[in-house]
């Protein structure tokens, strides 16, 4: 039993932590730097596929053992999708519901697996015209239900809840530092909700206050889901610059092109925000003589396959037979 | 003096709550789709969407005098009501709808100061699910007052911005041209640009982060001093589809206290599009705020 055999009474077992940390996969032929080597750390492995299992678990393990959950009381969330399908299949073996909110520009793949592990949907039109500084419908429709319907929702709130941030505190954290034996230089992180970054960059730099955060974000206009530009920031509570050693912004469609050089080149089935990831990576390198890096890879790609083809039309070609 | 020219015309989040369920106010929530409205809203409210309720849904046209009536009058309001109107993206269709409520000559109407997002946004602010069924009550109307809307005829007597003040609140990559859309958008038009002499003050300069209008010493920088809007003169304010042109509207007939200022609500999906236009691209006079 246990992380040895890797046997399990319940998927809740396999959450990550120091003990079962997600693989570090080191990236070979894209990167050049002969003297910075440069990790991977696959959090589709773990147990419902993205880096929000973390801050999912810690995020209704609080409620459930506030007792605020239960009797018919289930859980209202804002999400792009990870942290829902992550929930969803939590609620799941806790035994409540959960209610995600999702943009529309999301992709199918993403909205059907949801449904998939469990949850009712509430799909938001994206804006009739857009408008900076508003915040996010799908975070606004998911507080409405939250306040209008107390008895039935409560919302854990990702965008605000510290224990998301805790998550990676006690766990990315402490992980990635054991795997590089306290050799970390850089650590690379996209931005969402702000969590990863800022638990992960809060433990790592106080092991070592001379960790560089390097964040790498999308342009504006981007369709990475899960990911804001840095003017769409604003929106999380959890976002810390003074964290950040770098924010470099990356043009979205390398997002897409690189998550096709990892899989093509280093066996790497990654997700569009790993490419961005690795993008940016590689560009701040070119500044950097040596060191040890660790990029957080979110996802796989087998969620954005549509998204993947929209982006390379080429990927399509010649799929009918002649 | 830095109070606004008709100060009536805003209500605060904390007036509202002190004045939940009392007799004769009526709460309108206006958005662009029933969605939110549905999710949860202020006590007593009713919800009407921008799109499919407040526009004939034939011909492109503000909702015709009967129309208007009957819904008025099936939601349970009277011309006798004091309405208070909000929504949500920060207000815009609540703009139109009391923009429209003025065309029909409602006496007693007003904005809740930053909307739906503001009083969710407040800790304790309760919403409800609950839509209580109205008793149908009879609307009277008046006949349309006019005076409020600009059709693209009074917008080509006055091209070139010399005669009245033409304000284009659209973002500054829609003034320019360099889009003619937003991403996404499925209301465009054939060409990008602005009207020939239109200033360009996005709609977004006149409200604070929160979504309440900004005082008003910054609002007559912004638009007096900053775009150089003429006060003596008329003013025609514009966007896409006259929503967001119906919040600067607001802005400039009751805060600024303007007179003669007019809503295109054909906006630029009819300007730009209709033959042999002239249409003006660049910066122009572009306001940073």
């Amino acid at each position: 039993m246990g992380h040895g055999s890797r046997v399990y009474d319940s998927i809740l077992q396999t959450l990550p932590g120091v003990d079962n940390p997600t693989p570090l996969v080191r990236i070979n032929r894209l990167n050049p730097h002969r003297e910075f080597t440069l990790y991977a750390k696959l959090e589709w492995m773990n147990p419902f596929g993205s880096v929000k299992d973390r801050a999912a678990s810690y995020l209704l393990r609080d409620l459930v053992e506030r007792g605020v959950l239960g009797g018919g009381r289930g859980v209202v969330e804002p999400t792009s999708g990870n942290t829902g399908i992550s929930m969803a299949a939590l609620a799941a073996v806790l035994g409540f519901r959960l209610r995600a909110v999702v943009p529309g520009k999301v992709p199918l793949e993403k909205k059907v697996l949801l449904r998939i592990a469990g949850a009712d949907l509430d799909v938001v039109n994206d804006a009739l015209c857009p408008s900076p500084g508003l915040g996010e419908g799908s975070i606004n429709l998911a507080l409405t239900r939250a306040r209008a319907e107390p008895d039935r929702y409560a919302m854990p709130n990702q965008y605000e809840n510290e224990l998301n941030a805790r998550a990676h505190f006690e766990t990315t954290g402490p992980e990635i530092w054991r795997q590089t034996e306290g050799r970390i230089t850089h650590l690379f992180v996209s931005l969402g909700t702000c969590g990863t970054a800022t638990g992960c960059g809060r433990f790592l730099k106080q092991q070592n206050p001379a960790v560089q955060v390097v964040a790498v974000q999308p342009d504006p206009g981007h369709d990475v889901p899960g990911l804001r530009n840095v003017e769409e920031l604003k929106v999380s509570k959890l976002f810390d610059p003074k964290l950040l050693d770098q924010i470099l912004e990356v043009d979205h469609e390398l997002a897409y092109t690189r998550a096709l050089d990892l899989a093509r080149q280093e066996g790497l089935l990654a997700g569009p925000s790993s490419g961005l990831i690795l993008e940016g990576a590689l560009r701040a390198l070119k500044e950097v003589p040596a060191g040890l890096g660790v990029m957080i890879f979110p996802d796989n790609v087998f969620k954005y396959v549509s998204a993947m083809v929209r982006h390379r039309p080429d990927l399509a070609e010649g799929t009918a037979p002649p | 003096m830095n109070t606004y020219v008709h100060p009536e015309m805003l209500v605060s989040t904390q007036w509202v709550f002190d004045h939940l369920g009392q007799p004769g106010l009526r709460l309108v929530e206006v958005d662009v789709d029933t969605q939110a409205y549905q999710a949860g809203h202020l006590p007593g409210a009713v919800g009407f969407n921008w799109q499919t309720q407040l526009q004939d849904q034939v011909t492109r046209d503000i909702l015709p005098k009967p129309a208007f009536e009957k819904l008025m009058g099936s939601a349970g309001l009277t011309a006798q009501d004091k309405l208070v109107l909000y929504g949500d993206n920060n207000n815009w269709f609540a703009a139109y709808a009391l923009w429209l409520f003025k065309i029909y000559g409602h006496q007693e109407v007003c904005l809740m100061d930053g909307g739906r997002i503001k009083w969710l946004k407040e800790e304790d602010r309760p919403m409800t699910t609950q839509v209580a069924l109205a008793e149908p009550t009879t609307y009277v109307a008046q006949d349309p007052d006019l005076s409020l809307r600009a059709r693209v005829g009074d917008v080509l007597k006055v091209l070139g911005g010399g005669a009245e003040n033409l304000v284009d609140v659209r973002s500054p990559d829609e003034f320019t041209g360099r889009v003619v859309a937003p991403p996404g958008m499925t209301e465009t038009a054939q060409r990008g640009g602005h009207i020939p002499g239109a200033k360009s003050v996005p709609w977004s300069s006149a409200v604070k982060e929160d979504g309440t209008f900004k005082p008003m010493d910054e609002l007559r920088r912004i638009y007096f001093v900053d775009a150089g809007l003429q006060p003596s003169l008329p003013t025609i304010a514009y966007c896409r589809i006259g929503e967001r042109s119906s919040h600067t509207w607001f802005v400039l007939t009751y805060l600024l206290g303007l007179e003669q200022v007019r809503n295109y609500d054909g906006s630029w999906t009819e300007y730009g599009s209709m033959v042999g236009l002239p249409i003006e691209r660049g910066a122009g006079d572009r306001v940073q705020a």
